[in-house]
């Protein structure tokens, strides 16, 4: 074990407020910056995930005050492959980002020093979200994810960036009133804030107190989650951020939130019907995402009511919970990180030139960018679970786990509205290739760069398609601790008194 | 602790203005049609949030949360400091995000001359 986690947090924290200072000193240094530190600290957490995968999870008291007291940090097979997988996602975007043409017209360096500050920020609020194990805390990140996602989406004077930024601000502003009112009634009806310590005493809360106390969680939670019908931020915030930004929000900022809903539900409460509550809302969350997203005319638009879709998916494997469930869902926010990434970086480039990124833009752009063009493909028959693409695998998970619960109803659903997905995604396919093409829009070419992080993205998703055991053996491991709640509780409660 | 116990006159106007607080906020956040008075509303709730967390420490006659015999002889009752600083910290994320959205506010203004919510309408709302 070469760190422990709490530099996951407190490295990129310091950095980032470091670039601005180091940027007066060379300015190059603020591009190069965030990927040496990012490149560090995923180093670190592969390190410590395979450390916690022989020898259990580690638990980080910080600044000596022993749970239930003091904040820690959880570093756990779930949690540590979530913040792995974040810490990829966001090195892939910050290689993409590097020189990317559009932060390259402003003529002065003062956009790009923000761009790369804010997306620390993101990167270091999702990893902190996942680790720590203290309800405030949790609110604390989850705060500045929303600020810097605010500042992000904004990012582009030229396009209604800060309309899509005040509505996500919005509904983040009440998510966050809703999760304060949650923790506190927590905090005065059990006096804690540490979340084995709640997970202990949870019984004792009085049923009303339990009921409000996770009905605000989960609108809270939901609205970073995406889940319906909290999710109108999302179109928004996708379609007007950069193109690395809206990569960033599928691979990292949802992740961060669906991890919330999770922890909350598997490890905080246990009340009757939530884990049915999940398969529905899952259902209509789908059912609407995929139906918005087959009537979009902007590609942009398309991919991100697709992205809510894929979420409700995630919510109704979770719902189906058991490990084999756990594990389907793990494995589909692993796909979706890795897939709707790529369709991001790539989409955004066949329809860079075009003003309004509409989908019929995409008219035989197969020719003029064969590799893109290839790629964005790629990512399209991933992500609906075509054989033998990495997205087949998840989508068999989350079928296998319902059929062995007996859920076929759920099934047939699923497979029907994986079948608008199909179309869409098809329709966009058949554009690129077998369209004419009618506009008279140049073509940009993906900066080396870009080309480099894309094809890694691609290359995992024939890699994990061919041979899904590279990573099934994590997932299992990381479901396996999701459940085991017991052990959870002990791990973190027992140090009071093993250092005490 | 509970929010049931010792109803005094106290409690009850604490936890009575923290309520409307919030109400008020809610009702200026969700029916106003100005950037800006919605931005007041959402202050309001902070504000209203934050006073309830407080009063959730409070302790009739307690002391100030410091830890020292000299005092904690004379009064042993002291306020719950969680609370306290829970609300600091909440304190100050509202401000940020408060700064951040009066910043995006002026950006809306600039590129549309208006801060009326109907007339801003380039996305679906």
């Amino acid at each position: 074990m070469v760190g422990s986690p709490v530099q996951l947090i407190a490295i990129p924290l310091f950095a980032a407020f470091l670039i601005p200072l180091l940027g007066k000193a060379w300015k190059e240094l603020v591009r190069i910056t965030p990927g040496v530190v990012i490149l560090y600290l995923l180093y670190l957490s592969v390190d410590l995930l395979n450390y916690t995968i022989e020898h259990g999870r580690v638990v980080e008291v910080i600044a000596g005050w022993t749970p239930p007291w003091g904040i820690d940090l959880v570093f756990s097979p779930f949690s540590g492959f979530l913040a792995t997988l974040m810490l990829f996602m966001g090195l892939l975007v910050w290689i993409y980002s590097y020189r990317y043409q559009t932060f390259e017209d402003y003529d002065d360096y003062e956009p790009t020093l923000k761009y790369y500050l804010l997306l620390m920020m993101m990167i270091t609020a999702s990893v902190g979200v996942v680790l720590t194990g203290d309800i405030f805390n949790l609110f604390v990140f989850i705060e500045i994810l929303g600020i810097t996602a605010y500042g992000l989406t904004a990012y582009y004077r030229h396009r209604d960036g800060a309309e899509a930024s005040f509505k996500y601000l919005f509904i983040g502003s009440l998510s966050s009133t809703f999760l304060l009112l949650a923790i506190m009634i927590i905090y005065s009806q059990l006096g804690t804030l540490n979340m084995a310590d709640i997970a202990v005493k949870a019984h004792e809360l009085k049923p009303v107190y339990k009921i409000t106390a996770l009905v605000l969680f989960l609108v809270a939670f939901g609205i970073e989650a995406e889940m319906f019908p909290l999710n109108g931020w999302a179109p928004d915030a996708y379609s007007q951020a950069p193109a690395p930004v809206g990569a960033a929000f599928a691979g990292i900022v949802v992740k961060a939130g669906l991890y919330t809903v999770i922890r909350l539900i598997y490890t905080l409460f246990e009340v009757g019907g939530t884990y049915e509550y999940l398969i529905v809302m899952g259902l209509i969350t789908m059912f609407f995402a995929e139906f918005a997203a087959f009537s979009q005319t902007k590609l942009k638009r398309m991919l991100a009511y697709s992205s809510i879709g894929q979420m409700g998916l995630v919510l109704v494997a979770f719902g189906i919970g058991k490990e084999e469930g756990v594990y389907a869902a793990l494995f589909l926010m692993f796909n979706h990180a890795i897939i709707k990434s790529l369709l991001f970086m790539s989409g955004s480039y066949l329809v860079y030139k075009s003003k309004n990124k509409y989908i019929s833009e995409l008219n035989g752009v197969g020719k003029m960018m064969p590799v893109t063009s290839f790629l964005f493909a790629l990512g399209a028959f991933a992500i609906v679970g075509f054989p033998p693409f990495a997205g087949f695998w998840s989508k068999l998970a989350v079928l296998t786990a319902a059929a062995d619960s007996g859920m076929l109803l759920i099934i047939a659903l699923i497979l029907s509205i994986s079948l608008i997905e199909v179309i869409y995604y098809l329709r966009v396919v058949n554009r690129i290739y077998f369209v004419k093409r009618d506009t008279d829009l140049g073509i940009t070419k993906p900066t080396p760069q870009a080309m480099f992080s894309m094809l890694v993205l691609g290359a995992i998703i024939l890699i994990v398609g061919f041979y899904p055991d590279v990573i099934t053996g994590v997932l299992h491991k990381a479901s396996a601790t999701l459940l085991d709640k017991g052990s959870y509780i002990n791990d973190v409660l027992s140090l009071s008194q093993t250092i005490n | 602790m509970s929010l049931g116990s010792n109803l005094d006159l106290l409690t009850v106007t604490f936890y009575g203005t923290a309520i409307a607080l919030i109400l008020i906020g809610l009702y200026a956040a969700l029916v106003k049609r100005s950037l800006i008075k919605i931005l007041i509303g959402l202050s309001i709730v902070d504000s209203g949030i934050n006073l309830l967390l407080v009063s959730i420490g409070y302790l009739k006659g307690g002391t100030a949360p410091i830890f020292s015999p000299a005092v904690i002889d004379k009064n042993p009752a002291m306020v719950d400091p969680v609370p306290q600083a829970l609300v600091l910290t909440a304190i100050v994320i509202g401000f940020a995000v408060t700064a951040v959205a009066l910043a995006l506010v002026i950006r809306l203004y600039r590129h549309h001359k208006t801060v009326n919510i109907d007339e801003i309408k380039n996305l679906k709302w």
